[in-house]
Order: structure tokens, then sequence, then C-alpha cells
């Protein structure tokens, strides 16, 4: 019981530290591609900490508290699920549908807290979030049956122990297919740029996140993290090979390198998701669906049909 | 009549074809130098004759109110100044950088070339009243401000702090180089102040000033109206 708990906190710490790195190498690829030097790497754990330490947090009500919570809650939850190496609080239990439904719960959470608030911009973007969302569905859901139908299951930490024998994922055609559908809507999972149309700085003056202030964007970027840790963590587990190691004797060392081994693959993962932020311009919400239920489609349900073959 | 045919561009060489693939070459940047210039550890050199703060030969200014006329934000005005207890027998430009424009108008249109200006450009203050004041100064000699540029090189302001005291109204710069900068301001206008009157030494030659600037002053400020208007 103990152990659980202390597995749960280490994997939450971690997801969290390794999450804000994440944003700060975000943030400094898309400088360097801009040739600009860009902020330290820890610059967003100094930006939560800043917001944290805020004097006054506006608050419209309980539902504008509970939505963040809602999303942070659900965020922390995904992470649980999803296979860490061999480090697992839940993991015989993180099927695909479950994890891929608890990643799009912080965007319901947001909504929540966004509507309530009673901003028209958080109104436009709430309605452009949950249009996205449902353009996504249909890639994704392809996506998954893809993978289910491939490897005969359901469980994410099985589909990791079969590429173990079989080879990775993105290395089967079908799966490949899904995997590049996938990757198109991890850019809509993250809220990066040719699909960033829920927050789209600049053109609805951050959307749903207009009214947040103080320790209510504090959390939101600490559940931004967690996300980002999370979405990449399940893709490298899915498609990448995971990152169960045994070469070592001791377990503890075995531990460390399959962390490490998971780190590379999913900066990789975000590498790309970046790489098309920095050099793609944004989409209108009817191109975004449009795309959405066009091309990855198309991609991901021809890779559902040559797995199912 | 000849006929004249304007070159147009067809519109087949001047558009492109969108791409998906072309904007993937933007990512060969990701591996150059950063364009950057890191400001506190390095600096930027401003070109010369930079339009920055203004120097002012206290020796050849004749108080003509010529740059006080042609500025276009009015911040310049007249001050009368009384250095080591002896009455300037003309008034001096100051300055207001809280209006000033740094169109340098007032430096190409001095006479006697007394008005000028260094490429210093940054005065940065918090909002405390005794630190405003810093935007109000009665320029210095260009040698003292040159001389504080090039020994700092760091394009800031060459005035640490200002002190203006209301009763003596005695006004010190204590400047960057450790040297303070000390006179007395009588009054402000064209027209000489009642304080400069009194002392016997300074009578005469405030009275000239009286009756020259006077008439001039007038005529001065009646073409100037109509450009006002236009404005
Ligand atoms: S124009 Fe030149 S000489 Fe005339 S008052 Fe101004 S600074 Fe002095
Ligand atoms: S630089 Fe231009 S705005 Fe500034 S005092 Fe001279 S004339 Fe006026």
């Amino acid at each position: 019981m103990i152990e659980t708990a202390l597995k749960a906190l280490f994997i939450l710490l971690y997801a969290t530290f390794v999450g804000f790195m994440f944003m700060g190498i975000i943030r400094i690829v898309t400088a360097r591609i801009h040739r600009r030097v860009g902020p330290p790497i820890y610059q967003p754990i100094l930006d939560t900490i800043k917001l944290l330490s805020k004097k006054s947090n506006i608050t419209h009500g309980l539902i504008y508290d509970f939505g963040i919570l809602y999303a942070v809650g659900a965020t922390v939850l995904a992470v649980m699920f999803i296979p860490l190496g061999n480090v697992g609080v839940l993991r015989a239990y993180g099927d695909l549908i479950l994890i891929t439904f608890l990643l799009e719960i912080p965007m319901l959470g947001i909504m929540f807290a966004a509507m309530s608030s009673g901003n028209p911009w958080a109104g436009i973007g709430a309605q452009r979030a949950l249009l996205t969302l449902l353009a996504i569905q249909v890639p994704l859901g392809f996506a998954i049956v893809a993978l289910a139908e491939y490897y005969g299951t359901f469980s994410t930490y099985q589909i990791v122990m079969a590429q173990q024998t079989m080879g990775w994922s993105i290395a089967h055609l079908p799966l490949l297919l899904a995997a590049i559908a996938y990757d198109l809507v991890l850019q809509a999972m993250f809220g990066k740029e040719p699909f960033d149309i829920m927050i789209a700085p600049g053109e609805i003056s951050l959307g749903p996140m207009v009214e947040f202030g103080g320790k209510h964007m504090g959390l939101l970027n600490i559940q931004h993290a967690i996300a980002l840790f999370a979405e990449t963590l399940f893709f490298s587990n899915i498609f990448l090979g995971g990152g169960v190691v045994t070469a070592f004797a001791s377990p503890i060392l075995n531990t460390i390198a399959s962390l490490g081994v998971l780190l590379v693959k999913q900066v990789a993962v975000l590498l790309v998701a970046t790489f098309m932020a920095a050099i793609f311009p944004r989409f209108t919400i009817d191109q975004a669906a449009k795309f959405y239920w066009k091309w990855p489609t198309i991609i991901a349900a021809l890779g559902a049909i040559l797995a199912s073959l | 009549m000849e006929e004249i045919t304007f070159r147009i561009a067809p519109e087949s060489k001047v558009r492109k074809k969108p791409s998906f693939l072309k904007p993937w070459m933007s990512i060969k940047y990701l591996f150059k130098k950063p364009v950057t210039i890191k400001i506190p550890y390095e600096s930027l050199e401003p070109a010369k004759d930079y339009r920055g703060f203004h120097t002012l030969n206290w020796k050849t200014c004749i108080g003509c109110n010529m740059c006080g006329q042609i500025c276009p934000a009015r911040a310049i005005e007249m001050t009368w100044i009384e250095v080591d207890g002896k009455v300037e027998k003309r008034p001096h430009p100051k300055v207001d950088y809280g209006r000033c424009t740094f169109c340098q108008f007032c430096v190409d249109v001095c006479p006697t070339n007394a008005l000028g200006f260094a490429e210093s450009y940054m005065l940065t203050t918090e909002w405390k009243d005794e630190e405003l004041q810093l935007f109000d100064w009665v320029p210095i000699p260009p040698e003292t401000f040159r001389e504080i540029q090039e020994s700092r090189r760091d394009w800031r302001f060459p005035v640490e702090r200002i002190k203006f005291n209301k009763e003596t109204k005695e006004v010190t710069y204590y400047l960057k180089n450790g040297e303070e900068f000390k006179f007395k301001i009588l009054g402000y206008g064209l027209k000489p102040p009642a304080a400069a009157k009194p002392k016997p030494a300074a009578k005469p030659a405030a009275k000239s000033v009286e009756k020259k600037e006077e008439p001039k002053a007038e005529k001065k400020e009646a073409p100037a109206k109509p450009e006002e208007k236009k404005e």
C-alpha cells in the first residue's frame, strides 16, 4: 500500500518535472528555429512559481475553480495508467480507450472553467476547442482500432511487451500509418501550432485561458506540463516500443535505464511536434475539422484495414 | 503621342505553389548561431551622431530662444541661471525629456552651435518624484558629457541624480564621474526674473537683455502663430 503510494508520488513528481523541462525544450527549440536564444530551460518552472504566488485571484464561482482541478486530476490519473517503463501503479488496467479518454478529459475541465467565467472570448475558445476535440476523434479512433486489431489486445502494457518481441509498432506498415495519424492528432492535443485553434493567441486572445490568472493559470501550467509528459509517454509506449529494459541485473539500474530510453523517445516525439508548431501557421477551425476528417482519417483507416487483413 | 508600356510582372511569376514540404526547410536554422545581442553581457554601439541627449555650451549660448521656438514638443524652456554667485547674462534652454522627441531640430537651428547632442540614449527611473527630476535638465557642456560617455560607454544619461532645493533654488547634478555640478535657477521664461535684478553687478546686464529680448520675442512669436494653426 505504502509502496504504491510512494510509486504514485514518484510518477507524479517525475512527470511534473520532466513535463516542465519539455515545456522549456519547446521554448528553446522554437526560439532556435527563429534564430533567437530563448529562455533558460527551467523558465516554465519560474513562470509557474510566479503565477502561484500572485496575490489576487479572480474566481467566478465553484465551477470555475472545480474545472481546473478536474483537468489537473484527470491528467494525473492518465499518467498513473500509462506504463512508465517498469514503474507503474495502474498499468495493468491501462487500456488504450481509457487512456485516450483520460487525455481528453482535461480539455473538458478547462472548458467548464472557461465557460463559467462568462467571457465571450472564452466562449469562442471553448467552441473551437470542442470542435477540435470532435474532429480529432475520428483519426484517433481509427488509430486505436488499428493498434488493437494488430496486437489483439487493448492493454497498453501488453502492447509494450509485444513490441519487445515483435519490434516497434512503427516498423509495421499498418501501424506506421496509424502512428502518422496519431502524430497529427497529437498536435491538437498538445495545443500546438497548426491546430492550436482553441488557444489561438493573437486571434482570440488566449481563448479559454483568457480569464484565468494567478493560481488558476499556475495550476493550468502544471496540468499542461503533466499532459505533455503523458501524451508523449503514451505515444512512445504504443508506437515507439515503450521502454522496458531488462539488460541489467539490478532492478534499480533497469528502471533508470528504461526511464532514460523512454525520455529519449519522448523528446523525439516532442521535437517533431515542436518543429511542426514552429514552421506551420494556424488553421482556421473549419479547415482543421476538414483536415482531420480527410487526411489523418484516410491514413488511419487505411492502417486499420491493413491491420485487420 | 508615343505609346507608353507599363511593365507589370505576370501573375504566374509572382504566385507560388503552396507546399507541404518547403516549410520544413526552416528547420535548418535550428543549428545556426542565433542572431541575438545578449544585452546585459554584450552591448550595441549606437551609430555616430545617433540622436541622443543634448549638450549645451554655456559659454556660447546667447539665449536667443531659437531652440524654444522650433521645438515641436515645446520641451524647451528658457531658464535664468546663477553660477557661483554670478547671474548668467542670458537665459539657457532647459530640456524636458518627458516631452522631447529627440528630433534635434533645436540643434540644427541654434545659431551659435551652442546646443549639441551626444549618442547616449538610455534614461530609466522609477516612479519616485526625486528620480523623475532627471528628466528635466539644463544640458551640461559637451566636453563633460563626452568624457563621461567615453569613460563608461554604457550610453546612459550622464547624471545620476538631480537635487533641487526649493528654498535656495539650488540645483545639484551628481554626475556619473563623481563630480557635482552646481548652479541656481532664478527663474524661467524670456524676461529676467526679479531675483536677477537687485544684484548691482548683474543689473545693467540683465536690463540690456530685457531690452533686446522683449521686442525679439514678440517678433518671433507672431510668425510662430500661423504655424501652430497649421498643426
Ligand atoms: S538656439 Fe542655441 S544659442 Fe539660442 S537659446 Fe537655444 S541653445 Fe542658446
Ligand atoms: S530635440 Fe526636438 S523635441 Fe527635443 S528639445 Fe530639441 S527640438 Fe525639442
